[in-house]
């Protein structure tokens, strides 16, 4: 089944509001494309992540040779992220040159006012409008659709009205890819075959044990029984909405165990492959069927991790085939296609790392690393692809590896982080440096490619910081008399909010960084009207946040509580929080708040192997810029190199760009 | 499988006899559980809870 067939089906819109994709107009892909060769070239490299106060440290040091080259012919500033400094937001300030008052990405979240739940905030989608039905079939009469929710136009539409050529590999916040003729490939929001961020397959003889490891989900257990020395599962695809009844669609696999040697035999639709213990199978690609003459495309890696005493086999994510896509992965279509035929199957999913894995115990740290370089090499071979072909306008490439390494591995570089072990850090305590140095090694790469009138642009969209303590911010305004639950005595450390007293709320928090409050009118059980009122109890609220102190530790757990309207410009700004919080080092918004749920205590310990990351306020986790140019702005921002690209090509600013060039 | 009546408004169901008819349904019922079926499948399915919760789980920002 073709990309077309597939979103027609509404298949996609019942696997999850990100995994349909905007159709792309054939007759944008058809058409001749005009290219003007540039004297001028543009290369930019996105390190996800990379934090501004380690970059420095490192480059002291002289463990960034390539970097301190670059810099030595051009300039380095530390980079002013966006607010709230998220992925999604940050890169939406990059693509567009505005900043979330105008692009309208905010958080990863939005809420949804009438039910106070979180909603998706990259995209939404629509099933089949029209359909029939032929007995325990539905059929699909109309397409579904899928609409990207950022706003304003990307710099590479921009460059294509001017007859720029950009190559845009895996920019994040940009599924489904908005229509262009340039090459892009979708990168940070581009869901798995089953429209989520990631859901592994994990088969086990011993599911009790994994199921207490799985605490922060993300994966599909399955318990499995060796007979004789053969064991049969399934693995979960997409729900199929062919049939009445909506089932999920799987595909049976078999695996023979080696009564002797820690060797297994997997058989899949007509694949058999060997795998010693430990060892990882290359792409195996999987068709899930859903009437006779239609499937769906998806293709995994299995991992058998462990033979005996346990059988322990970990299936990938099941990801979108770049050759057979049944979702949109890039513009034109045919990008996906030739890479997948240059390069075979590759990882697709915007994060292809599976950090639940790591954080569940489903993989180890080792494993974790393993995967990654698998990433990491796969896109070295594209990126060389594209660097030889490289002769005009712009190529932006892109790394996750910077921003997931430091996510699960800050806890060795921290030794009073909660999870700080000893014997992993000596094990794995240059992880971080290491991704550093790879990024290095990257830079030298492009270097020895550009000539002299190639701009080189490095870039992240934020720092990083340690993850210690957890803030749950429902928690916090209940204790401050801001939110009222039902039956105080109740547990409500649950999601959605189930014991709130709305009648008696008059604030609450949804998503990463944002608080709301319970407008009349606007919230579906408002209570607090809106203009002075509103105004003046945010203000308070706002106030109390900065002064919140964590009495463990005696620190503010927020160094700025900024009111929206005081820092949004643009015609999304009504649609943001009312308050995004900018938390201090070693501070982050607790596991469970995000969704409503309301902890005992509002501040706590971070347990868990995911201890760095980025929700602070701007000014403690600024990124980088490094370029071979002189930048003559003192603190540039991710929003000021939108214009600055479009500059570097003689092209002037849309007026809705709220950055100015640098150079 | 148990069967229940639901009251209709007399002139929406003269409305569902004729569009029933029309659209080559076998019966008024067929018809009136298909709209109902399809409205349900659309609240279900409209970016849960759950879906927005697996999603986010897998990008490891939520628990």
């Amino acid at each position: 089944m073709n990309r077309r067939d597939f979103l027609k089906t509404g298949l996609a819109g019942a696997a999850g509001a990100s995994l349909l994709g905007a159709a792309v107009s054939p007759d944008l892909i058809t058409r001749a494309y005009g290219r003007t060769a540039t004297r001028q070239k543009l290369i930019i490299l996105g390190f996800d992540g990379m934090d501004s106060h380690l970059f420095q440290v490192w480059l002291a040091e002289g463990k960034l040779p390539a970097f301190k080259r670059l810099i030595g012919q051009g300039d380095f500033r530390t980079l002013g992220t966006s607010i709230p400094p998220q992925s999604p937001v940050a890169w939406s300030n990059f693509i567009t040159g505005m900043d979330p008052g105008g692009h309208g990405i905010f958080d990863f979240m939005n809420r949804d006012p009438k039910l106070y739940i979180p909603v998706f905030s990259a995209s939404e989608t629509e099933e089949a409008k029209r359909t029939i039905r032929l007995g325990n079939l539905v059929l699909p009469l109309s397409a579904g659709k899928v609409k990207q929710l950022r706003r304003g136009r990307a710099f590479w539409q921009i460059l294509e009205e001017h007859d720029v050529p950009a190559t845009i590999f895996k920019m994040p916040s940009n599924y489904p890819p908005v229509e262009t003729r340039q090459k892009t490939f979708s990168g940070m929001g581009t869901p798995d075959i089953l429209g989520t961020y990631g859901i592994c397959n994990y088969y086990s003889t011993r599911p009790a044990r994994a199921a207490e490891e799985l605490g922060g989900g993300g994966a599909r257990l399955h318990e499995v029984y060796l007979i004789g020395n053969r064991m049969d599962a399934k693995l979960a695809g997409p729900v199929n909405t062919f049939k009445k009844d909506r089932p999920d669609t799987e595909v049976d696999f078999s695996v023979w165990v080696d009564p002797v040697h820690p060797v297994a035999k997997v058989v899949i639709q007509g694949q058999e492959f060997l795998l010693r213990e430990k060892e990882w199978s290359d792409w195996k690609r999987v068709r899930f069927g859903l009437i006779p003459t239609q499937s769906v495309a998806g293709i995994c890696r299995f991992y058998l991790k462990e033979i005996r005493p346990d059988f322990k086999l970990y299936v990938t994510p099941v990801n979108i085939d770049p050759a057979d896509p049944a979702l949109p992965l890039s513009t034109p279509d045919s990008y996906s296609k030739e890479l997948a035929r240059r390069f075979g199957p590759f990882f697709t999913k915007g994060l292809p790392a599976d950090t639940n894995a790591l954080g569940n115990g489903l993989l180890d740290e080792q494993e974790f690393l393993d995967m990654d370089n698998m990433i990491l090499a796969e896109k070295d071979d594209i990126l060389e692809y594209e660097l030889n072909r490289f002769d005009s306008g712009v190529l932006f490439y892109y790394v996750s590896s910077t921003d997931q390494r430091q996510h699960m591995f800050w806890r060795f570089l921290d030794k009073t982080c909660p999870t700080y072990d000893p014997l992993l850090a000596s094990k794995f305590g240059s992880v971080i440096p290491d991704i550093y140095q790879e990024a290095d090694r990257i830079l030298d790469r492009v270097m020895r490619k550009a000539d002299k009138d190639t701009v080189i642009m490095v870039m992240s969209d934020h720092g990083f910081n340690p993850f210690r303590r957890c803030f749950n911010l429902n928690s916090w305004l209940r204790d401050s008399g801001y939110h009222a639950l039902i039956d105080p005595g109740k547990d409500s450390n649950e999601d959605f909010f189930p014991n709130t007293d709305w009648r008696r709320t008059r604030a609450y928090g949804v998503g990463l960084n944002a608080l709301y409050l319970n407008i009349r009118g606007r919230e579906s059980q408002g209570i607090v009207p809106a203009g002075a009122e509103a105004e003046r109890l945010l203000r308070e609220i706002a106030a109390k946040l900065e002064q919140a102190v964590d009495p463990q530790t005696g620190e503010r757990a927020i160094l700025r509580a900024f009111v929206s309207k005081d820092i949004y410009h643009g015609a999304a700004a009504g649609l943001a929080p009312d308050i995004v919080l900018g938390f201090n080092r070693g501070y982050r918004i607790s596991w469970g708040s995000p969704t409503g749920k309301i902890a005992r205590n509002a501040f706590e310990d971070n347990k868990d192997k995911w201890s760095g990351d980025h929700m602070g306020a701007p000014e403690v986790i600024p990124g980088i810029l490094a370029m071979n140019r002189k930048i003559k702005a003192g603190t540039p921002a991710l929003y000021d190199l939108t214009p600055t690209i479009l500059q570097v090509f003689g092209v002037d600013p849309p007026p809705e760009m709220r950055g100015r060039a640098i150079l | 499988m148990g069967k229940e009546k639901i009251k209709l408004d007399k002139d929406l169901l003269d409305k569902v006899k004729k569009l029933s008819e029309l659209a080559g349904y076998s019966s008024v019922e067929e018809f009136v559980a298909h709209c109902l079926e399809k409205e349900i499948s659309k609240l279900e399915e409209s970016d849960s809870e759950e879906e927005v919760k697996k999603k986010l789980k897998g990008l490891g920002y939520i628990s």
